[in-house]
Order: structure tokens, then C-alpha cells, then sequence
């Protein structure tokens, strides 16, 4: 097709604000899926997806829209919506010309609104402003119409008031689309380059790289060749996405559509680099995306040791999906063999651990997350820590630095101390204030990251009755008086419970632990000491008792079955159990630590 | 006979065909045979035995059909003697003296009862009196179980039961009177807020009557019953395990002092040549020797609705004798039904394979504290070596000092007795 009649766009929102929602409704209006194919969300392919009701990968699919007696294909690139995967979004966006910015007419801009506008503005699209769900009883389209004309330039009137739940203005948006992105630039005849915004692994058909043909095009099956990689590929099929896989057998200049690559492991293939031709290979490839760098990190560990290598499977294919996933082997003395990850998020770690017990079956004990700290040792040396375990004696420590963020928070202003009392407790500075309108502002605020990740985001949807909306970037790092806190349980620490955390919240935390973990460990055979300790100094302690009595009082010839499968389950539930010495310790201990909340 | 599709047939009598010693067990050892009566005048709520109030009018039909059954199975065992046998329930009692005729007429007519046989009633005060107690001596009964379950009035309340704690006492002195030389009172300890005061009136209470057997037991929630709906409901505070562990350290101290042998986890028996405050007993005189079946990992048979049983059978013409352990179905008109029609009772049945067989003979034996597990009885039994089988058990146990092995067997301590389930667990083989 002639590259004026093709528009590339994505569209960006906050999350619930309806993106997917619109996406359904333009697949169907275009009769790109029938009525009968039509599921709620169709983009969202993942059953955890469909559940959580967010998108996690960016997928794409091409429509075929008729405009004033002229055909046109839209190739429109879904884009998660959650803070964790603004890294996605962008590669998303480098694959566009334009992006449709959706706003929900009850909630206004919000804070990923923001961020991932700045990522369209960065890359120059055409942003195409959308208020939707104006069929809610709570829309103020006007007030958020006014918001974006602040924010954007474009005049209020001009802004599209949409529902897309009920397919009210929709066409519009398309209209608009054709009218406003500008159509792709290449050159057909040069060298190809075709930009991977993302991948997917397929059982049938292997590695499909999502590209958008940015020069040249392909025909049939030669042999490709993925510039920064050096990886070569002998290609099965090309086509476009219906959203369902649809082989052309050729793709050119200015479309988006698939490469079923053969490759066996997205690993040999990287988001962001340019596939050319093999024999005829372009000169430079295209600009890359900024790799995606791991902030979180946790162990992870199964909780029976022979699922070890089932664990070891599961991580392998769950990568080639999430290239933002990695991870190495990690042994600890309580929990065994496992493995250390690095999540992008908070969120990205609560999918990671859903998707291996959800499609895996996995029976997992992840423990309490980390950030990565920058410690300066006594010797001059500068070592980066991601787990408690390899923290140095506080004697050969020198000082420790650790990440800071800049948080953007948008809410209405009634929250606003609740909000700034939440952020104090976790050493958070105040940077900025704007109003955004009469009833809304920005808050942003300096945090360290390790404050951000546990359970901060749902904390702050707690305290704002869910109006609050956060983004965070991170900006460096800074001197935290931070010192190791472990747990011991009979006299021996346990790794698996350590954690770093700074010295102001040592005492209480200290204090929490050891009384959640007395409610967890089951009476033993001998009376059980638990303490927190900084270093050799015990801060806390508790006793969990011994047991008493344990004995089954009668048993006579109609009791032997059931009274031995009684103690049979018993012995099951032990083995179960994690020994750490003589302790049995219950997995549910090593999750305790990670639930520790304020509420708590 | 029903259809059988698995490998294990279900077990019925007629099945087995008639039975000549050849085919019988390699177990030589008379049978225990279990009789259950699952009548009660009123459910108590802390009970999930399988009885039933309010069903006066099967006694009848029932006692029909626990005639045929003793009947078929008299004739499919006929080889076996009998030792003991135990009349449970429930409550015996409610059945007329003419029905616990007709019931121990089955007995004598289809099995081989050893001569000196332990002939045990159980029996609830409230529903006897002098006369129905005469009426057992006559029809052979020579022990009785009473449940007395406490002393104390607001604890009888609490656990439902019918009778007062006078009549209790009343019912023991009517058995006495009646002829009754070797009785045994069941008591309930660790009651919701129980103290050791009460507790302890209660075992004075008990000493002083002088039964020659006694069983206590701690309270236990069972899932299904009205106790445990209270708990559930928060209506009554769950029993407090340390508060029973004390209870029953203390009941250990005074029937010891009593002249009591604590020869099973709950039960305690009247020493030889013991005199009450006076002299220590060392062997425990009056047993219950039908229950020592079921911890010595014997041979029972068990009839009636919810009756269990454990035996070593070869069924059909050439098939391997297998140890077996199967329950009846515990609804009462179906039991009736099925025996009418000559059908099997069964509603579960396990193969007892060798190990599982050995760490039962340790789970049940171990609760008979002077006995243990004797090292000759285990190999007679099982074929091996208890020391061998069970070495790495053994040491670890022994090192935490749960059991204690001699040159004959192998015993829980003192402490291991406080954490049996510790121990008993520790034998069983893994659960599938």
C-alpha cells in the first residue's frame, strides 16, 4: 500500500482509563474482528492480563478503514499502561507517528498520562487528545478539557469527548488519526531496517518479533540478520496482525507487522534491534532503546527443593516472553538453591511471582525485596549489593549509598496530607507543588526507592480512596544510614529473612518481625528464642514456647485409619516446612517479612 | 454381592466360602469381636462416634439384622476363637434385656468363645439400674464401661450428658451391688475453662469409688459436631492444650499415688499387690484386654454400622491372604438393608501393606507404655528386625530423648508419652 495511506499509532493512558476498551472498539468498528471473535480487552492476550484488567506487552494489529472513499491501513501498537513498563511504551511509540492520548473525563490527567506523554512528546508524534467514559455519572468533561488545553495547547472545544464502552464518538478518533499522524517516511528501495518494538515467543512458529519496517521491505523468506546482535535468522513466515498472526509473505517501508524469526529463545534476539537482510545489509542500524535496567530485586526460591529445576524451566520460558526478567542462581542457607531476580517494579515483580504459580503450578517463596545499594568499603572499594546477603561487616563499611526517586503524585487536593504524612514516614522530601486545576495537584516528592517499593503504591491508593496516581523515575543516589537487620531463630540467622533497612526503622521493624514470626512458628519440641539483631547486638526478642503436650487421646480399633492419616498429614506438614537447625519453620514466615506494612 | 472392579474385593462373609484352618490367617491369635450399638437416648454434642437418638423404633430390626450378620460371619470364621468381646456403642444399655438376649444367644451360638473370655458392656448412668445390671451379669457380661465423664454438675451440663453426677456415682454402686468385680469409668478432662480444682475433685471422686479401670480423656473438637460449631462460632472458647497438658500431668501424679498403673496413653488399671497411698503397683492387673487387641496391632472383628475391623483374610478359592482393614457403612436402615439381602456392609476398605503394617504396630504399640513394642513380638509379626527396620528412627528419637529402648523393646519416656504424635508419626511412611 502506498505509505500515504498508512498511519502508525498507539495509544497512551493511564491505566483503567479505557485504552483497551478503545482499542476493542476501533478493531470492531473497522471490522478487523467480528462480533462473534470480539472478547472484552481482545488485545490483552494473557489471562493475567484480562484479570488484572492492564495490559503488560505491547501488542499491535493492523485495520483496514475506508475514509472518504480511500482505504487506508492503521496499524495501531498497544502500550501498557502501569509505571513499572514505561520503558515498553516507549519502544512502542518509536514504532509510531502519532499517539491518541485517552483521559478519562471522571479522573483527569494522571500521573502515567503524563509520563508517557513526555515519552510522545520526546519523539516528536502527533498526539491526538481523547476524553473518554463521558457516560459516567461522575465525568466532568469541561474541567478536563480545560486541563488538557493547559497542558497540550489544543483548544478544549477540538478535543473528542468519547465512551468508548459504548461506542459513543469512536469514529472520530479514527478520523482523526488519518487526519492528524502524518504518514510514514522510508525509503522502499533502500536497505532494509526494520525496527523489533517487541517479541514474543510462539510454541509453533518460535520467536515472532514485532517490527515496524522503517526502509526497505521484505519478500518471501531471505535470510535476516539482526544488526546489533549479529544474530542470523532464517525467517518461516512475515505477515501482519489481524491481531491474530496473517501471513502476506511481504512486508515495506511504513508497516508494522511480524517476522515468525526461528529463532528458539527470544534471549538471541534484542527488543530494539534493527533486522536487515543478510545478503544485503543496510549500513547503521536504527537508534536502540535504553536497555531496561533491573530496580528491584528478590530471591526466589521453591519451597520444596526437588521443584528446583521445574523453577529453573519455568524461569526460562517465562523470559522469553518478558525480556526485562533476569536473574541468576542464588543459594541461601535456609532456603537452599534458587535464584536472585531483578524486576523493573514492584508490579513487575507481582506478575513475575503470579505467572509462576498461576501457568507453572509452582509452589514459590520470594523474599523481601531489595534495592541496589552502592556501598564504599573502609579499603576505598565500591561494590553494588542487591541482597542482604552480601552486605560486608559493618566494619568494613565505609558508607552506603542508596537510589533515590522522584515521585510525581497527582490527587485530588483534599488527600494532600494524608499523602505528605505517607511520604514523611518513608524519609520522603517535598520538591514541588503545582495545581492543576481548582481541585487537582501534582505533588512531587524525593524518595528512596527502597521506601517506594514495598507497598507504598497500594498504601497510596489506600490513604486517597484510589484517586491518587503516582510515576517515579530514578535520580541518583544518596548516603543512607542503612544497617543489616537479621533475624535469628534459635540462636542462628536466618539469610532469608535479612533485610537492610535504615537505622531509624530498625527498632520497630525489629519489633514486628520478631512478633509476627512468634505467631508463625508452630510450638516445637524445645522453647524456640527468636531475636532481631543489627550486627551482635539483639534488638528484640520473643520466645515461642515449647510444646507441651502433643498426643493423640484415643485410639482404639474404628480410630486406626483416620487417626493415622491425622498423624500422617502431621508428618506431611513438617516435611513442608523449611528446617533451619533444629526450627521448622513455616514458608509463610518468609512471606510475613514482605508483608510487613505500615498497617500492620 | 456387588460388583467389584478393583483388584481389592470388597470384604463379605460370603465370599469367603467356609473356612478350614488351612486357609486361615498365618496369625494364630484369637479375634477380638467388637459389637456396636449405635442407639443413644440424646446425642451428647462433643461426640462424633456413629450413633443416633430417637431411633427406638429399629431396636428391633436392628437387633434382626446384627444376628444375621454375627451369623454369616460366625460361620465365614468359624476357626477363629474368641477372646474378648466388647458391646459398644452408643449405649448398649437402651436395648431391653430380651434384645441383649437375643444378641449374646448370636454370640455363644456362632463363635468359638474362649473359656475366661473378657466379656465387656458398656453402659451410661442415667439408663440403668440395679436390675438392668443384673440382667448383664446374667447374660455373661463381666465387665463394665461407664461413662461418667465428670463429677462436677455445670461440666455434665456442658457436655450434654443425661445424668447427674450422683447418679454417676449411684450407677457404679448398682453395678457393684449387682455383682461387678471389674469395672471401668471413662472421665473428660480439659474442658473450656476447666481448673485443676475441679478436675481433681473429680479424680478423688473417682479413686475413691475404687473402680478397677479407668480411662480419661482429653476434650477433642471434632469437625462435624455441635462443640465444634460453637468454637467455630466463638459461642465457647477452644480447649486450652497447655491447660490439658497440666490436667493430665496431674491425673498421672494421683492415680499413681492411687495405686493406678498408667499402662496405656488414657488408660490406667489397678496395680497387683498396690495398696492406695501405701505401696507402688508394678503390673497393672485389670487391663482391658479387648482394647490391648486393637494396640497390639491384633486381629478384630467389628459388626455394625460404623464397626471396624482388622483382619488377615484370603478371599476366594486361591487368592493370597491379605491384611485387611474395612468400616461398615454407617447409616442404620442401610446396615439392616444389606444384611437382610446378604450383602456386603462395607463402605471402606484399605490393604494393610508390610510397611504400613510396621509403622502401625509402632504407632499402636507405643501407647502401651510398660509393653512398648517387644523386639520378638515385632519380628514374629512383621518378619524383622524392629532395630533394623527403624534404626534411623530410633536413634533420632532416643537422642531427644521421646523413646527408650532396652535389651526387649522399645518405649516412649515420660517426655515422649507428653509428645507421642511426635513419635507415632515419625513411623508412619510417608503419605502418597
Amino acid at each position: 500500500m502506498n505509505l500515504d495511506h498508512i498511519r502508525n499509532f498507539s495509544i497512551i493512558a493511564h491505566i483503567d482509563h479505557g485504552k483497551s476498551t478503545l482499542a476493542d472498539r476501533l478493531l470492531q468498528l473497522t471490522g478487523t474482528v467480528t462480533e462473534r471473535e470480539m472478547k472484552e480487552q481482545l488485545l490483552d492476550s494473557m489471562e493475567l492480563e484480562r484479570e488484572k484488567g492492564v495490559t503488560i506487552k505491547a501488542s499491535a494489529v493492523r485495520m483496514i478503514y475506508k475514509h472518504q472513499g480511500q482505504e487506508y491501513e492503521i496499524n495501531l501498537i498497544d502500550t501498557p499502561g502501569h509505571v513499572d513498563f514505561t520503558y515498553e511504551v516507549k519502544r512502542a511509540l518509536q514504532a509510531c507517528e502519532g499517539a491518541v492520548l485517552v483521559v478519562d473525563a471522571s479522573q483527569g490527567i494522571q500521573a502515567q498520562t503524563m509520563a508517557h506523554l513526555f515519552a510522545a512528546l520526546e519523539l516528536d508524534l502527533a498526539i491526538i487528545p481523547v476524553i473518554n467514559k463521558i457516560d459516567l455519572p461522575a465525568a466532568m468533561p469541561d474541567d478536563v478539557a480545560q486541563e488538557i488545553e493547559e497542558l497540550l495547547g489544543v483548544p478544549a472545544e477540538d478535543i473528542p469527548r468519547i465512551s468508548a464502552k459504548n461506542g459513543v464518538n469512536v469514529e472520530t478518533v479514527l478520523e482523526r488519526v488519518i487526519q492528524e499522524v502524518p504518514p510514514p517516511q522510508g525509503d522502499v528501495n533502500a536497505p532494509l531496517r526494520a525496527l523489533v518494538f517487541d517479541c514474543h515467543y510462539d510454541p509453533y512458529k518460535g520467536v515472532i518479533a514485532y517490527v515496524r519496517i522503517v526502509d526497505g521491505q521484505i519478500q518471501g523468506t531471505p535470510s535476516l540478520l539482526a544488526m546489533r546482535k549479529g544474530t542470523r535468522m532464517e525467517p518461516l513466515e512475515v505477515g501482519v496482525l489481524t491481531p491474530s498472526l496473517f501471513k502476506t509473505g511481504h512486508l515495506h517501508a511504513g508497516e508494522v507487522g511480524y517476522i515468525a524469526t526461528g529463532l528458539k529463545s527470544v534471549q538471541d534476539l534484542d527488543v530494539g534491534d534493527t533486522i536487515t537482510l543478510a545478503e544485503s545489509p543496510a549500513a547503521e542500524p536504527l537508534p536502540g532503546y535504553q536497555p531496561m535496567k533491573p530496580m528491584v530485586f528478590a530471591g526466589l526460591y521453591p519451597s520444596n527443593p526437588d521443584d528446583y529445576d521445574d523453577l529453573r524451566d519455568a524461569l526460562e520460558k517465562l523470559r522469553l516472553n518478558d525480556a526485562a526478567l533476569v536473574y541468576e542462581p542464588e543459594t541461601s542457607q535456609a532456603l537452599g538453591f534458587g535464584f536472585r531476580l531483578g524486576f523493573l517494579g514492584l508490579f513487575h515483580m507481582e506478575i513475575v511471582q503470579e505467572r509462576l504459580e498461576r501457568e507453572y503450578g509452582l509452589d514459590i517463596i520470594f523474599t523481601a525485596p531489595s534495592v541496589a545499594y552502592r556501598v564504599v568499603k573502609t579499603d576505598g572499594t565500591e561494590l553494588i549489593i542487591d541482597s542482604p546477603a552480601e552486605l560486608p561487616e559493618p566494619t568494613e563499611v565505609e558508607r552506603i549509598e542508596e537510589p533515590w526517586c522522584e515521585v510525581h503524585i497527582f490527587t485530588p487536593a483534599e488527600y494532600i496530607g494524608p499523602i505528605m504524612d505517607l511520604v514523611t514516614k518513608r524519609r520522603g522530601e517535598v520538591k514541588n507543588q503545582t495545581w492543576l486545576d481548582s481541585k487537582r495537584v501534582e505533588l512531587t516528592y524525593m524518595m528512596p526507592l527502597a521506601e517506594l517499593i514495598v507497598d507504598f503504591y497500594n498504601e497510596l491508593k489506600a490513604r486517597t480512596r484510589g484517586y491518587a496516581s503516582m510515576d517515579y523515575s530514578l535520580e541518583g543516589y544518596r548516603p543512607a544510614d542503612m544497617v543489616k537487620l537479621d533475624i535469628l531463630v534459635n540462636h542462628q540467622p536466618v539469610d532469608a529473612l535479612s533485610v537492610i533497612v535504615h537505622r531509624d526503622d530498625a527498632y520497630p521493624k525489629g519489633q514486628k518481625l520478631v512478633s509476627k514470626m512468634k505467631q508463625i512458628i508452630p510450638r516445637q519440641m524445645f522453647t524456640v528464642p527468636i531475636q532481631a539483631a543489627i550486627g551482635n547486638k539483639v534488638i528484640s526478642r520473643a520466645n515461642v514456647k515449647a510444646l507441651r503436650k502433643d498426643v493423640l487421646s484415643k485410639c482404639y480399633g474404628g480410630d486406626v485409619s483416620r487417626k493415622r492419616k491425622l498423624l500422617e498429614k502431621q508428618k506431611a506438614g513438617k516435611k513442608r516446612m523449611k528446617m533451619v537447625g533444629s526450627v521448622e519453620i513455616p514458608q509463610e514466615a518468609f512471606m510475613s517479612v514482605l508483608r510487613l506494612g505500615d498497617e500492620d | 454381592m456387588t460388583a467389584h472392579t478393583t483388584s481389592v474385593r470388597t470384604v463379605n462373609p460370603a465370599s469367603l466360602g467356609v473356612s478350614t484352618p488351612a486357609q486361615q490367617t498365618p496369625l494364630p491369635t484369637p479375634i477380638g469381636l467388637y459389637v456396636h450399638i449405635p442407639f443413644c437416648e440424646r446425642k451428647c454434642p462433643y461426640c462424633d462416634f456413629n450413633t443416633y437418638a430417637g431411633m427406638a423404633s429399629l431396636y428391633a430390626d436392628y437387633v434382626d439384622a446384627l444376628c444375621l450378620d454375627l451369623a454369616r460371619w460366625g460361620s465365614a470364621l468359624a476357626a477363629r476363637p474368641v477372646a474378648t468381646v466388647f458391646l459398644g456403642g452408643g449405649t448398649p444399655t437402651v436395648l431391653d434385656e430380651a434384645l441383649l438376649a437375643r444378641i449374646f444367644q448370636a454370640i455363644q451360638d456362632h463363635f468359638a468363645l474362649l473359656p475366661g473370655a473378657e466379656i465387656t458392656c458398656e453402659a451410661n448412668p442415667g439408663a440403668v439400674d440395679r436390675a438392668k445390671f443384673q440382667a448383664l451379669r446374667r447374660l455373661g457380661v463381666n465387665r463394665l464401661s461407664m461413662g461418667i465423664q465428670s463429677f462436677q454438675p455445670e461440666e455434665l451440663r456442658f457436655l450434654g450428658r443425661i445424668h447427674s453426677a450422683e447418679e454417676g456415682a449411684e450407677a457404679f454402686q448398682a453395678a457393684r451391688t449387682a455383682g461387678f468385680s471389674n469395672i471401668n469409668l471413662d472421665f473428660i478432662f480439659g474442658l473450656p475453662g476447666q481448673e485443676a480444682k475441679s478436675w481433681a475433685a473429680t479424680l478423688d471422686q473417682a479413686v475413691a469409688l475404687g473402680p478397677e479401670h479407668l480411662s480419661l480423656y482429653s476434650l477433642i473438637v471434632e469437625p462435624g459436631t455441635p462443640l465444634h460449631h460453637w468454637v467455630e462460632s466463638g459461642r465457647v472458647p477452644a480447649p486450652d492444650e497447655d491447660q490439658a497438658a497440666l490436667l493430665y500431668e496431674m491425673a498421672m501424679a494421683r492415680l499413681d499415688r492411687a495405686g493406678y498403673v498408667q499402662y496405656e496413653v488414657s488408660n490406667w488399671a489397678r496395680g497387683e499387690g498396690a495398696s492406695p497411698g501405701v505401696s507402688r503397683p508394678t503390673e497393672p492387673t485389670h487391663v482391658c484386654r479387648h482394647n490391648r487387641i486393637y494396640w497390639r496391632n491384633q486381629e478384630y472383628l467389628g459388626l455394625g454400622p460404623g464397626a471396624h475391623s482388622h483382619l488377615t483374610l484370603a478371599q476366594g478359592a486361591a487368592s493370597i491372604p491379605q491384611e485387611l482393614r474395612w468400616g461398615n457403612l454407617r447409616s442404620v436402615p442401610e446396615y439392616i438393608r444389606r444384611v437382610q439381602a446378604d450383602q456386603s456392609t462395607v463402605d471402606f476398605q484399605e490393604v494393610i501393606h508390610p510397611r504400613l503394617a510396621m509403622g502401625e504396630t509402632m504407632m499402636l504399640g507405643l501407647r502401651l507404655l510398660q509393653e512398648g513394642v517387644p523386639f520378638a513380638t515385632f519380628q514374629e509379626r512383621h518378619g524383622q528386625d524392629l532395630r533394623q527396620v527403624f534404626r534411623a528412627e530410633l536413634a533420632r528419637l532416643t537422642e531427644w530423648g521421646l523413646l527408650a529402648v532396652d535389651e526387649e523393646r522399645v518405649r516412649l519416656t515420660r517426655r515422649g508419652l507428653l509428645l507421642g504424635n511426635q513419635v507415632f508419626a515419625a513411623f508412619l511412611p510417608d503419605a502418597s
